[in-house]
């Protein structure tokens, strides 16, 4: 498969929303030791949400899905995550406007463009231990390959990757900042969430999409 | 020192609007619930007249809601526990508090409640509301050095800005003027807390933090994350004389100043332990030549049930102290 239609799209929503429901007790976990250990619930809950939302939705387009994405995160997670989470969604909008499919470049201009906005709003960089480090690696990774199949799956890898060294970094961003050395040793709980993402829709295409 | 894990609540995932219902039935006379998690007058101030509007995460009740009410703020807009509201309830928030003279954002400085007040700044740009404007307020010493005070937390300290700006706001200022009035207050404010027990989130039942029965830790955020040191916990005396020379140092606070002090209960102290604790603090102060104009102690910006409090000072002159002793009536701040 070359191209992404609006089942497609709105099935990696799903897919990710069952994945952090799965792990909301590990990103619970990971948060109550850098922040106040709810991040699991909290993302989980504003996936829920999400997938509800699409299905609600009277005309599913492909910017539909991930407006609403944007939308449920932001308004149901709150704080500095949902914030930034919702951003990453946002800022792939207008990409996605009178499109119905989307070939592989297609969805690295919209996740690059969710990065870019992620960096920006989060005014993160790469090793300041937040999301960032999950996600920029995986974006590189995803651009590399050559089609969706081994873009998702080298894109799960880097993330997953990413995500790992976050364990040894100090935090610069967030409520973890403040934490000094005592951030070390733990990894990020958005860039976990971050890696389940990813690690969901490779699993989701793997599955469906030959 | 063991946490309190099982809280009177029903559904976890109720306990915010739950918890509006019932602040809004207890104080009707003040303040009344709106969609999208709002808590607003009950009678709006007049027209034209510069609203003040707030989102506060959940769990430091009486903040932000007993601040609601003539004198004070016009809307808070909940969030859910510890975390900042998202921007279409900031909007909405922003919209209820419009009165034709300019909004101005209070935001307690944190990155979800700067976030989330300029995506609402620009849901705003779109919407073509104008003339409203945000406030970054901090105070807390712990959080970053003297010299790097715009990247410290908004805290306890706090308290005072709700009471001066709302005082300020109620008469025909300009959101400019309104603003700069935040950042004076801001300026002249620092705090520090301690705590020595964690508290348990209602959402999860975990502890946010661990720490030994004989341990304090030093410089504690407003939702329990753990702060910048730990040691043995000390006698009241003792913790007094830890806290009072760093924060007299960081503005500084001198000879002749006169100040506002709150000593802040995080949640589960005792009276009896604040009492002795401001005792040692006024003594201390006194030493200083510094001169308490007003002091308040209580449970006024809680973390849920951590046991620990926050000292707390604002310097002021004599516009500040008018605006103090000016007439407030909030749920939890009233002031004849």
């Amino acid at each position: 498969m070359n191209k992404i239609g609006v089942t497609e799209l709105r099935e990696l929503i799903v897919a990710i929303s069952e994945r952090v429901a799965s792990e909301r007790d590990l990103l619970n976990r990971l948060d109550a030791a850098l922040g106040d250990g709810d991040h699991g619930s909290s993302v989980s809950t504003a996936f829920e949400a999400a997938v509800e939302d699409i299905a609600a939705l009277n005309e599913p387009s492909l910017s539909a899905i991930w407006l609403t994405t944007a939308k449920a995160l932001m308004n149901r997670m709150g704080g500095a995550s949902g914030a930034i989470f919702g951003t990453f969604f946002l800022r792939g909008v207008s990409l996605l406007r009178e499109r119905e499919g989307l070939d592989k470049a297609e969805m690295e201009a919209v996740l690059k463009a969710g990065l870019a906005g992620v960096k920006a709003r989060g005014k993160a960089q790469l090793g300041d231990k937040t999301m960032v480090d999950a996600l920029e690696p995986a974006m590189a990774a995803f651009a590399a390959a050559e089609d969706f199949r081994a873009a998702w799956s080298a894109a799960a890898q880097a993330a997953h990757e990413g995500a790992e060294t976050t364990r040894n970094l100090l935090a610069r961003q967030g409520r973890a900042k403040y934490l000094g050395e005592r951030a070390i040793g733990r990894i990020d709980p958005g860039a976990m969430t971050v890696a389940l993402m990813f690690a969901a829709i490779d699993n989701y295409w793997r599955a469906n999409c030959k | 020192m063991a946490v309190r894990k099982h809280k009177l609540i029903n559904r976890p995932e109720d306990l915010v609007d739950e918890m509006l219902a019932g602040f809004c039935a207890a104080y009707g006379d003040i303040v009344r619930c709106g969609d999208n998690r709002l808590v607003m007058r009950a009678e709006p101030k007049a027209p034209g007249k510069v609203g003040l509007v707030m989102g506060s995460g959940s769990g430091h009740e009486p903040a932000m809601l007993g601040w609601v009410g003539e004198g004070l703020l016009d809307v808070v807009v909940a969030g859910e526990v510890f975390a900042a509201p998202g921007p279409d309830n900031m909007l909405a928030g922003i919209r209820a508090a419009d009165r034709g003279g300019g909004v101005l954002i209070c935001v307690s400085h944190h990155a979800g409640d700067r976030l989330n007040a300029e995506l609402a700044l620009e849901l705003c740009e779109i919407e073509g509301i104008d003339n409203v404007d945000m406030v970054l307020l901090y105070d807390d010493i712990s959080s970053a050095p003297k010299g790097r005070e715009s990247e410290r937390r908004g805290t306890a300290g706090l308290f005072f800005i709700w009471k001066l700006l709302g005082a300020y706001c109620e008469g025909d200022v300009s959101l400019a003027a309104a603003k700069a009035l935040a950042e004076k207050v801001r300026d002249n404010t620092r705090s520090l807390a301690v705590s020595l027990s964690s508290c348990a989130s209602p959402m999860t039942g975990e502890t946010m933090f661990a720490l030994a029965a004989d341990e304090m830790e030093i410089g504690m955020g407003l939702h329990g994350e753990m702060g910048r040191g730990r040691q043995k916990a000390l006698s009241a005396d003792e913790t007094i004389d830890l806290m009072l020379p760093p924060l007299l140092a960081d503005l500084p606070y001198q000879t002749g100043d006169e100040t506002l002090v709150l000593l802040n209960n995080s949640g589960s102290l005792t009276l009896m332990e604040l009492f002795i604790l401001y005792r040692r603090a006024a003594a201390r102060l006194a030493e200083a030549g510094i001169r308490v104009y007003r002091s308040w102690i209580g449970p006024y910006a809680t973390t849920l049930e951590t046991a620990g409090f926050a000292l707390a000072l604002c310097r002021v002159d004599e516009q500040m102290k008018a605006l103090w002793d000016a007439p407030a009536n909030g749920a939890y701040m009233k002031q004849l």
